[in-house]
């Protein structure tokens, strides 16, 4: 029989009136995913999901694209612009042209006074690629700085510096339909489950369907590592050593595809005579791993049909991160496995656009994967844009991480930060502080008026967030893909692309300069300056992005991008054909040195200190960390230490200890756990006043990209009650 | 109707064509046959009378669960909370874990747990005001916030922590299977989120595509003993022989390789053992509105019991009281019982329905409880008002409503004995808990007959009255110390959560709970001499009485703060007990993102 009430009552289940839902591309991390906002009748965005016809995502989303509709209306929002003198003067709230008055004019007197590079922009990986295009525009052709660079060389300088060595150009060369035939998958310093955790599930069903062996190369024990046919627990920064000990079993052991690389690449004697020293057993004693588990890895890897390697912070932030992705590449192109179906090199990217800014924002050189050290390239983009091409630096200038010492020695007096939060991304943030104290002036261009570097501001410009706006963003598998603005900017912030527009207009040149006022002509401008390009995106524009759910670049506006019944449809993969980007068509094998110059663990600082990624966590927490359904699962800053190290130290589990390094110190609640080594606690990056007070950050010599993961520190007992007061304090959100 | 849209993926439709007779417990799975009078009714979802054709919505539906898959990503507890609006602090699904192993060899087991909508449904069986329905259709288990008062006798009784008391709606709210989109022949929306692989849904003991395990049990799952849970598992990897918890809950799972499987056992290493008094925890409980109504409504139904049976048995001093001190003693006992039915009632999320409490009084000891305890109330006013007059239909009357008081106290005390005897609270389920009850019944009854008496009669009187009622007390006192004896070597015994309350009680309330036993010997040996005594002193008395009183209090508040229930293990922050009780502490808990309801007190 059944229990309850003989008459019931009507059951009540929450209806949240979607009127519309609104296509859109997920703003978090660069899977891509493609994501529906649904509407209700007063406009306001209440629900999310999956589009269950997109490629990418296939109708799923994470934890965080669940949530994604609470960001529009979660707290700490920009309302409105702001302005001060001085850092230690309150901000007065003014209208959008007082406050673009002011940052204008303060960028002209600045490279007025001290010189045109003495003003520096550091852009990010959030924005829409027309944005990032028309901030490039701004840069590049009207303020005149050189000193312009993207968050991104916190997180894809390495892969970006390792594809532009291998293959001449910077794009990852695979996509997530190599799951589906690839017969060996290594991943590097990668966490899918809890990274990305769309493409872990692309993954995992490719892997249910049809099992291949993975190999996870990771210091701590990650869900990744768990699910692994073989985990290797490497030793941190030695991925090198590995790497080159993997290519010495396969080239002693006749496995390399020697027509591959005879076709295909120069430089193979180079790496021959390099990776001799690296014969399994030296290398054991560096790497860590033993010398039969890597003779093994070497073997499966080089004889599967098709073999293929991911990556994301593991390998890019290392001192030798750029050599890791060279590294990669490597053992790819001796083994034939690049530009084949399940065999690639795939860099795993973090942001939603981190992409879009590689392709578009001149940070590194001018658009559509053009060098400013390219004669022809100026004079095309100078043409372009009718800007005289001998205006355009003929190098780039500094990179983000080197900016920041720039402004603390006094070459750099200003500086506009869009859309990133260097004070609790860059390693070593004390120093960012003091950093950002000795600017003249610093103009933060932001969704949210909390986030820390208000503290150091002189202008703040509210900026609407994700899909307040309208225009695209590329994922990691070279896909560019929709968003469509599903409410207005939040009370009177606006669009970056507005904001960066109508800044042109406060410069002499930027009144000369054509800038569109809508996404979709800027879409044009990319897509003509696109042409023939590896980047091409000539066969795309917003609405075929949109009704193909993405289109993955190269896509031409030609017959050669389209599909039995005339649709668009772009290359799944690049160098399918076997020619690269340099000048002679083939690629470059690199030999690959180990250096030793990490700061590793001794006796008065006895542990590594990893960093790393909280599935419910995106980035500096300035979206998720106000939002209760992600933020509940890890409110507050902790760290992961081995229960045995712990007892030798007297630490318990859920209490607060002090982790100190040589440059600062951070409070932290331990979680005790085997699932990292005896001698090695992970703390998470997302949480101001944390980790990064600790790390040294030491620069990789090719991307400038800091290493955070190979920091060493030591652990101290803590008052208490001190502590949680202390941790309370120190965190907004 | 749910909508389902145009490019629904493959993996969201329900796919069971073909289903089994009986379930794993030998439950025809099929709940209403077709001539079944429960058969083609709508579910009337948000008004909506439609009647779906799902082929199988009259069997009983489960959640599938592979847990070497979960990966923890919180995509199926985003994507429930998504659909059902819930704020950061309500959760219908929780995902939680146990880990195992020495780095490299380290495993984590995740889990993640809605309702199981159990065969044997005990949150429907025990909430008082009929709340909860099993239907039909799916089986699903479906509660009414609207009906519900906020009681949270469900999640005391639920062994899964399903039902959700929301602090600050003051009402009750739960997984609801989705049967909206059950309706439709989509699954529930957690499930078609997951990303490991792991959360599976359909008729109950199919096994899903690839999936050949249909388990009743993994580490850290309550057994599926109390309820028959509509939940099954595949766990096919070897686990390390112990599995830990990340949450501050002193348990651990071992191997037992006899059982071939992990049983829960204390696990004294997660924090350094140190024996404290805990005071405050102890008695700003928020439980504590049930200390109150226990201790009083035990005092005045012993105190009533005494009047009416004390001198059968030779009490003599009673009648004393009885003659000289009628009124008062009868307000004190009004007063007494009036404060601990005010306090329980206003306990309540929703105190204006505390008229709920009587309508399942066909299944819940709550409201049988409520019912009997009313009665005794109504009994005993009408008993101390028609004794007031002396015509013999005043007197008949006194008399009907003195049986009535009996049979309502009797009843009473028992469901309130009952309804703490849970399976999934194995501190609670004990004897003990009902000769803690019968012992504070005797000890604070007999001291409401000394406390009036020695107010209102003489000296001489009194020294009747006090020996006789020490006598009484002492024998609350024996039961109360034996069966807390036996208690706590039945819990060490037993093992698993009640084994680890009783660690509890040893080491973070250590203090308090000797202070609490040592107490109960000195109060032993006081009321001996005040038995003995030929003279004993109204001072002496008093000491005496505020000792009892104190035992009591302690007592009563230790019953309900080490009370460990049989739930999932938590996280390191969500659904930990430690951090919610540091983040309230703290004022971590005051940001509502944080996820914890700060404290209203």
């Amino acid at each position: 029989m059944l229990f309850g009430r003989g008459k019931k009552n009507p059951i009540k289940m929450v209806d949240k009136k979607v009127e519309k839902w609104i296509y859109t591309t997920c703003g978090y991390c660069s899977t891509g995913c493609s994501i529906e906002v649904g509407v209700n009748a007063e406009k306001k965005a209440v629900a999310s999901r999956g589009v269950g016809d997109a490629d990418v995502n296939r109708g799923k989303l994470c934890i965080k694209g669940i949530t994604e509709h609470d960001i529009f209306e979660a707290s700490g929002r920009g309302v409105e612009p702001l302005i001060r003198d001085s850092m230690h003067d309150d901000y007065r709230p003014v209208d959008w042209d007082a406050a673009l008055d002011k940052a204008g004019s303060e960028i002209q007197r600045i490279q007025e006074k001290y010189g045109r590079d003495s003003f520096a922009i550091v852009s990010t990986g959030q924005m829409l690629t027309e944005e990032f295009y028309t901030l490039g525009k701004l840069t590049r052709g009207v303020i005149g700085t050189n000193n312009y660079d993207g968050n991104t060389t916190l997180c894809m300088a390495s892969a970006v510096s390792g594809y532009k060595r291998s293959f001449g150009s910077d794009g990852p060369p695979g996509c997530y339909d190599d799951f589906e035939t690839t017969e060996c998958l290594m991943a590097f310093g990668s966490n899918l489950p809890e990274q990305h955790p769309i493409i872990y599930w692309r993954m995992r069903e490719a892997r249910e369907k049809r099992h291949f062996p993975l190999i996870v190369i990771d210091p701590r024990v990650t869900m990744l590592a768990q699910f692994a046919d073989m985990h290797l627990p490497i030793t941190p920064g030695t991925d090198v050593v590995l790497l080159n000990a993997l290519m010495h079993v396969i080239l002693k052991e006749g496995l390399e595809d020697r027509d591959y690389i005879n076709q295909h690449t120069n430089g193979i004697e180079a790496v021959e005579a390099c990776v001799k020293d690296y014969d399994p057993v030296s290398a054991a004693k560096i790497c860590g791993i033993d010398e039969d588990t890597i003779r093994t890895v070497a073997r499966l890897y080089a004889k599967a049909g098709t073999a293929m390697s991911i990556w994301t912070m593991g390998i890019n932030q290392s001192t030798h991160g750029s050599d890791g992705v060279v590294g990669i590449n490597n053992l790819n192109l001796m083994t034939g496995n690049i530009g084949k179906e399940g065999g690639t090199s795939l860099s795993i990217t973090g942001q939603c656009n981190a992409m879009g800014t590689r392709e578009w924002s001149s940070c590194s050189g001018l658009p559509g994967y053009r060098a400013l050290e390219n004669p022809d390239h100026r004079e095309e983009v100078g043409k372009f844009w009718g800007v005289d091409p001998e205006f355009f630096p003929k190098k780039r200038g500094l990179t983000e991480t080197d900016i920041f010492p720039a402004i603390e020695t006094g070459q750099i007096k200003g500086l506009w930060l869009v859309a990133t939060n260097p004070m609790t991304s860059m390693p070593n943030t004390a120093r960012i502080r003091k950093t950002l104290e000795k600017l003249e002036c610093l103009i933060v261009q932001d969704s949210y008026v909390d986030v820390e570097t208000t503290q150091y501001a002189h202008v703040f410009l509210p900026a609407g967030v994700w899909a307040e706006k309208e225009g695209v963003f590329t994922n990691t598998e070279r896909r560019v893909n929709m968003v469509r603005k599903v409410t207005e900017p939040y009370k009177n912030s606006k669009s970056d692309l507005w904001i960066i527009s109508q800044m042109a207009k406060r410069f002499e040149q930027g009144k000369k300069v054509h800038f569109p006022e809508t996404s979709s002509e800027v879409f044009d401008e990319m897509r003509a300056l696109s042409k023939g390009r590896l980047v091409d995106i000539s066969g795309m524009d917003h609405d075929k992005l949109e009704a193909a759910r993405g289109l993955q670049w190269p896509c031409r506006d030609d017959e050669t991008s389209n599909d039995a019944d005339g649709n668009k449809v772009g290359d799944p993969r690049l160098y399918m054909d076997g020619k690269f980007q340099f000048p002679d068509g083939k690629a470059k094998l690199i030999p690959l040195p180990y250096i030793e110059n990490n700061e590793v663990p001794d006796e008065e600082y006895p542990f590594w200190l990893n960093s790393g990624r909280l599935v419910e966590h995106f980035h500096t927490r300035t979206k998720t960390g106000k939002v209760a359904n992600c933020n509940k699962f890890s409110p507050t800053a902790f760290m992961e230490m081995n229960p045995d190290a712990a007892a030798e130290l007297g630490v318990e589990h859920m209490t607060y200890v002090r982790v100190v390094s040589k440059r600062g110190d951070a409070v932290v609640l331990v979680q005790l756990t085997q699932r990292v080594p005896h001698n090695m606690v992970f703390i998470p990056f997302h949480f101001h006043d944390c980790v990064n007070r600790l790390t040294l950050g030491l620069l990789d010599p090719h991307s400038r990209q800091p290493a955070f993961k190979q920091n060493a520190c030591r652990i101290e007992a803590v008052d208490q009650e001190e502590a949680a007061k202390l941790n309370v304090e120190l965190r907004n959100y | 109707m749910f909508q389902v849209r145009k490019d629904e993926p493959k993996y969201a439709f329900l796919a069971d064509p073909e289903t089994r007779a009986k379930n794993a417990h030998g439950k025809f799975i099929e709940l209403a046959d077709k001539a079944s009078k429960l058969h083609g009714h709508s579910l009337n979802i948000n008004n909506d009378s439609s009647i779906s054709d799902n082929p199988n919505r009259y069997k009983q539906h489960g959640f599938h669960f592979s847990a070497d898959n979960c990966i923890a990503c919180h995509a199926c507890e985003s994507a429930c909370s998504e659909k059902n609006d819930n704020p950061g602090h309500i959760a219908f699904r929780s995902v939680g874990y146990v880990e195992g192993g020495t780095y490299p060899d380290y495993q984590r087991l995740n889990i993640s747990m809605a309702c199981n909508h159990c065969d044997d449904p005990v949150c429907l069986k025990g909430c008082p005001t009929r709340a909860y329905t099993k239907f039909a259709e799916y089986g699903a288990v479906l509660q009414d916030p609207d009906i519900c008062f906020g009681c949270g006798y469900c999640t005391w009784v639920c062994p899964y922590n399903a039902p959700q008391l929301d602090p600050v709606k003051g009402e009750v709210t739960k997984c609801n299977m989705c049967v909206d989109r059950l309706e439709v022949g989509l699954k529930p929306a957690c499930v078609t989120a997951c990303l490991g692989g792991a959360l599976e849904f359909g008729v109950i003991d199919n096994s899903p595509e690839n999936r050949d395990q249909t388990k009743l049990d993994i580490p850290g799952f309550p057994s599926s003993d109390i309820t028959h849970p509509n939940i099954r598992f595949e766990q096919k990897r070897s686990l390390p022989r112990e599995m830990s918890r990340p949450d501050t809950m002193p348990l651990k799972y071992h191997r037992d390789d006899a059982k071939n499987k992990h049983v829960p056992v204390v696990d004294e290493g997660k924090t350094k053992v140190k024996r404290l008094w805990n005071l405050r925890k102890l008695l700003t409980s928020h439980e504590n509105a049930h200390i109150v109504f226990t201790l009083c409504t035990q005092t005045v139904i012993g105190a009533f019991m005494l009047l009416m049976f004390g001198p059968l048995v030779g009490l003599n001093s009673i009648e004393a009281v009885k003659a000289d001190a009628f009124l008062p003693l009868m307000v004190t006992m009004f007063v007494v019982l009036s404060i601990g039915m005010f306090k329980l009632n206003m306990h309540l999320g929703k105190p204006m329905r505390f008229y709920r409490g009587f309508n399942n009084w066909r299944l819940s000891p709550v409201s049988r409880e409520i019912a009997g305890v009313s009665l005794f109330f109504g009994g005993m006013v009408g008993f101390g008002f028609f004794s007031l007059f002396e015509h013999p239909v005043a007197q008949a009357l006194a008399m009907a409503a003195a049986v009535g008081g009996i049979i309502g106290g009797v009843a009473g005390f028992y469901y309130m004995y009952k309804l703490y005897r849970i399976p999934a609270r194995p501190y609670w389920d004990h004897w003990q808990t009902g000769s803690s009850f019968v012992g504070t019944a005797l000890v604070l009854g007999a001291a409401v007959f000394a406390i009036v008496g020695g107010v209102i009669l003489d000296t001489n009187a009194l020294m009747s009255i006090l020996p006789q009622m020490a006598l009484v007390a002492l024998l609350g006192l024996i039961l109360e110390a034996v069966g807390l004896w036996a208690h706590a070597r039945d819990l060490r015994k037993n093992g698993g959560e009640g084994a680890a309350s009783h660690f509890i009680q040893t080491t973070k309330f250590g203090n308090s709970y000797w202070l609490r036993n040592g107490l109960l010997a000195v109060n032993a040996a006081l009321v001996l001499v005040l038995m003995l005594s030929t003279a004993p002193s109204i001072v002496f008395a008093s000491v005496v009485f505020v000792s009892l009183l104190a035992s009591a209090i302690m007592g009563r508040a230790l019953f309900y703060v080490l009370v460990i229930p049989t739930t999932m293990p938590g996280a390191f922050f969500w659904k930990n007990q430690g951090f919610e009780e540091h983040a309230r502490e703290t004022g971590l808990a005051n940001m509502p993102q944080v996820g914890v309801v700060p404290d209203s007190h």
